[in-house]
């Protein structure tokens, strides 16, 4: 035992070795790439891959997103690249002849200490990338790689490192999240198989519980809540003790991943109802000419797509801009009902009643087992056929039976507010539909009973039972939500 | 080439004796100073039996080293000498450990009764909150202000994750289950170390001597995220615990319009 700390750093040193021999150990040795969709594989190759004047789906996507090893940052996307916002102070030449740009932060502000690049954002280059040869922290002057052709002049602000952000976001994301979410986000990392519920997949930038309305977007707030938080109930586990910058990097990078797929899906659905292998076959068959569906696919391309992927980019910005915004923010306009005898039990008989009908999924006594989870649905994605599991379904084709609400385990968290937008703006994703049009103060009511089903002593305990004309009404026939 | 050997084997037990020697001072035992009561006396038996051992260690290895060198030094015609079967020696080697090892048994007993056995526990020892290990993270349950904690769930409960506070300078007592396979509650600085067990609530008590935040690491292989069970004990005065936990009640309570009114303030 004495010998331990005399041997210790031999035995370590030979270990490190070994497993940097095995495992390598930087994370440059890591490359990755991002899977492309099932969509995007399902269309005719040169839609995916584009014609010899005409770019598809896979370079559209590419030239705005990049892959993990070079990531992209689209300034049309409203995601915090990161990088130090600087100004330039005075533009010299160096002796060797070489342009040398002073660079100055804004007060309380420091210069980083490393910079690879400087992104223009005003004046004559605006836009450019600037590879920096020499940096010097302490007088803020950076020796350009190359004399950039247009003027630069003092007062052009300017970004040191433009996407440091992202790229920090990536290695956090790859560490702790891409296991299950995978790399592009797709929710199907080598984890993922041995998860029930699944983790989620991003592409589709839905997220299940936020604080914003019905048609709107997470917020970064909600992003921010679940990755802090966790969600119980789920394999998703909290990352309280990461710290604040790290958790904004991952949060802005799961944006990024989002906004990605969702840009993704957007292009293929510009594509896919003529393009896709199965459209064009029976197109053939029908007796078109294949070269001239392939002339037409290229026309397409050239203007139709091309004008699109700019639209569909404006649209996908303006989307998630509005999650942060006051206007998606779901306010009650009641402040809640005092949790009262009396509230609950409206709160129970709101809950049975047929305009609402919580008790047809969640069940009379809050179980989670309304008659709905004994139904077949049916798969609006394969022509209504019926599913071969009976119960409630979500938008990534996963059985997602309603919450047991006996458990106290809240998965969106479990203050009043959490609820009520829970119940307000439904659940993204899954079956559990807005109520917006109901008054807040009953929204509050439900809430008030909601949180008390965990501990009735028996059902509705803490109300009076349903008068007969409220008694949960068991339907005939299984209605199926529209799908989004 | 025998002398070798012979110095081989005397240089290793005074290598034991310097970092025996140095050890407690360069702290290199244990991640900090111990941090609770239990901590000091954990931390004590440590030393006793580090002392126990080095000095059998030492004493074993250096009769080593003196008989190799006897052997060494020796004219190679003379005789050797075979004590095997001596029935005296036998019974002091047999006789001199056991009371070794009942010395060790028997001295920490107590320490082991007050940490373990429930009717040892310190009286004025409160119970704070419910840790719960799952895969992988700690939840936390705090009573409601003014409330005892309970097995059972109770309405007006303060749910948190990855953060404990507890108060310094007074014995408490977290109730410690698990909601999937086993856990361990381990918290280095704190010397505390209990595992968690499917289908048990078990006490465990330990006081924090000084004010500061101290980390809760799961100390049981509990499946491929357990590097990530990492959580915070945030050890603060029983006044900033129980501001703590009243604004941890706000939170809980938030219902989305007070902080709109709290914003048009600002």
């Amino acid at each position: 035992m004495s010998l331990t700390p005399s041997l210790k750093p031999l035995a370590l040193a030979g270990l490190l070795s070994a497993v940097a021999a095995i495992g390598g150990c930087s994370d440059s040795a890591f490359e990755s790439s991002f899977a492309y969709s099932e969509g995007t594989l399902s269309l005719v190759r040169e839609a995916r891959e584009g014609t010899k004047a005409n770019p598809g789906v896979k370079k559209l996507l590419d030239d705005r997103f990049g892959d993990p090893q070079q990531l992209k940052a689209w300034e049309k996307m409203p995601i915090d690249f990161g990088g130090a916002l600087t100004s330039v102070a005075e533009v010299k030449q160096s002796e060797s002849g070489s342009q040398v740009v002073k660079l100055t932060v804004e007060e309380g502000q420091s210069l980083p200490a490393k910079a690879g690049t400087v992104h223009f954002m005003t004046g004559a280059c605006e836009g450019e990338t600037v590879q920096v040869a020499q940096w010097n922290a302490k007088t803020g002057e950076a020796t350009l790689a190359a004399i950039s052709g247009n003027e630069i002049a003092a007062g052009d602000s300017c970004v040191i490192d433009r996407g440091a952000g992202l790229s920090t976001g990536r290695m956090l994301y790859m560490r702790h999240c891409s296991h299950c979410h995978g790399t592009s986000g797709d929710g199907n990392g080598p984890t993922a198989r041995y998860m029930t519920p699944k983790p989620r997949d991003y592409r589709n930038g839905v997220f299940k519980f936020k604080s914003t309305n019905d048609m709107s977007k997470a917020s970064r707030d909600d992003l921010s809540r679940i990755v802090k938080y966790g969600i119980p109930g789920t394999y998703m586990p909290s990352f309280l003790l990461m710290k604040d910058d790290e958790h904004h990097a991952i949060i802005e990078y799961v944006r990024f991943l989002s906004m990605r797929g969702e840009y993704e899906r957007k292009l293929v659905a510009e594509l896919s109802s003529d393009y896709s292998q199965t459209a064009y076959e029976s197109r053939v068959e029908s007796g078109e000419k294949k070269a001239e569906i392939l002339q037409e696919l290229d026309e397409f391309l050239a203007e139709d797509l091309k004008e699109s992927a700019g639209s569909l980019g404006d649209d996908l910005a303006e989307t998630w801009t509005t999650a942060d915004t006051e206007e998606a923010a779901i306010v009650p306009s009641v402040p809640r009902e005092a949790n009262t005898p009396e509230s609950r039990r409206r709160g129970r008989e709101l809950y049975l009643s047929k305009t609402l009908n919580c008790a047809d999924c969640h069940g009379i006594d809050g179980a989670g087992n309304g008659p709905q989870t004994i139904a077949f649905e049916k798969n609006p994605a394969k022509g209504d056929e019926l599913y071969n599991e009976p119960g409630l379904h979500d938008i990534w084709d996963n059985l997602n039976q309603p919450r047991n609400l006996q458990l106290g385990m809240y998965r969106g968290g479990r203050r009043p507010i959490d609820l009520f937008s829970r119940i307000h703006a439904g659940i993204q994703g899954s079956r559990m539909p807005s109520f917006k049009n109901t008054p807040h103060e009953d929204i509050w009511h439900i809430v008030n009973y909601v949180l008390s089903i965990p501990f009735e002593t028996e059902p509705g305990a803490t109300g009076v039972a349903p008068s007969a004309a409220e008694a949960v009404a068991v339907p005939a026939a299984v209605t199926v939500p529209v799908a989004e | 080439m025998k002398k070798f050997w012979a110095l081989f084997f005397f240089f290793w037990p005074t290598v034991a004796i310097i970092s025996c020697l140095i050890a407690p001072s360069r702290g290199w035992w244990f991640p900090s100073a111990p941090m609770s009561r239990t901590g000091i006396q954990i931390d004590g038996l440590f030393y006793l039996i580090l002392i126990i051992v080095s000095i059998t260690f030492v004493g074993t290895q250096y009769a080593l080293g003196y008989a190799l060198w006897m052997g060494a030094t020796k004219d190679s015609a003379s005789r050797a000498h075979f004590s095997h079967g001596s029935h005296k020696l036998e019974i002091i080697w047999t006789i001199v450990p056991s009371f070794i090892l009942v010395f060790i048994s028997l001295s920490q007993l107590d320490v082991l009764a007050e940490i373990r056995v429930i009717s040892k526990f310190p009286e004025q020892a409160t119970k704070i909150a419910e840790v719960t290990a799952r895969q992988f993270e700690w939840r936390i349950r705090y009573p409601k202000p003014g409330e005892k904690l309970t097995t059972e769930e109770n309405p007006g409960d303060l749910y948190y994750v990855n953060e404990l506070h507890v108060p310094t300078g007074k014995p408490v007592i977290i109730n410690l289950r698990t909601q999937d396979v086993q856990h361990a509650f381990f918290s280095p600085q704190l010397r505390v170390k209990q595992d968690a067990v499917p289908g048990l609530v078990i006490p465990v008590w330990f006081d924090v001597l000084e004010v500061g935040n101290y980390d809760l690491v799961c100390a049981e292989l509990c499946g491929w995220g357990h590097y990530k069970m990492k959580a915070r004990i945030v050890a603060q005065s029983q006044s900033s615990v129980d501001k703590y936990l009243k604004e941890l009640e706000a939170e809980q309570n938030e219902d989305g319009t007070k902080s709109e009114a709290a914003k048009s303030d600002e």
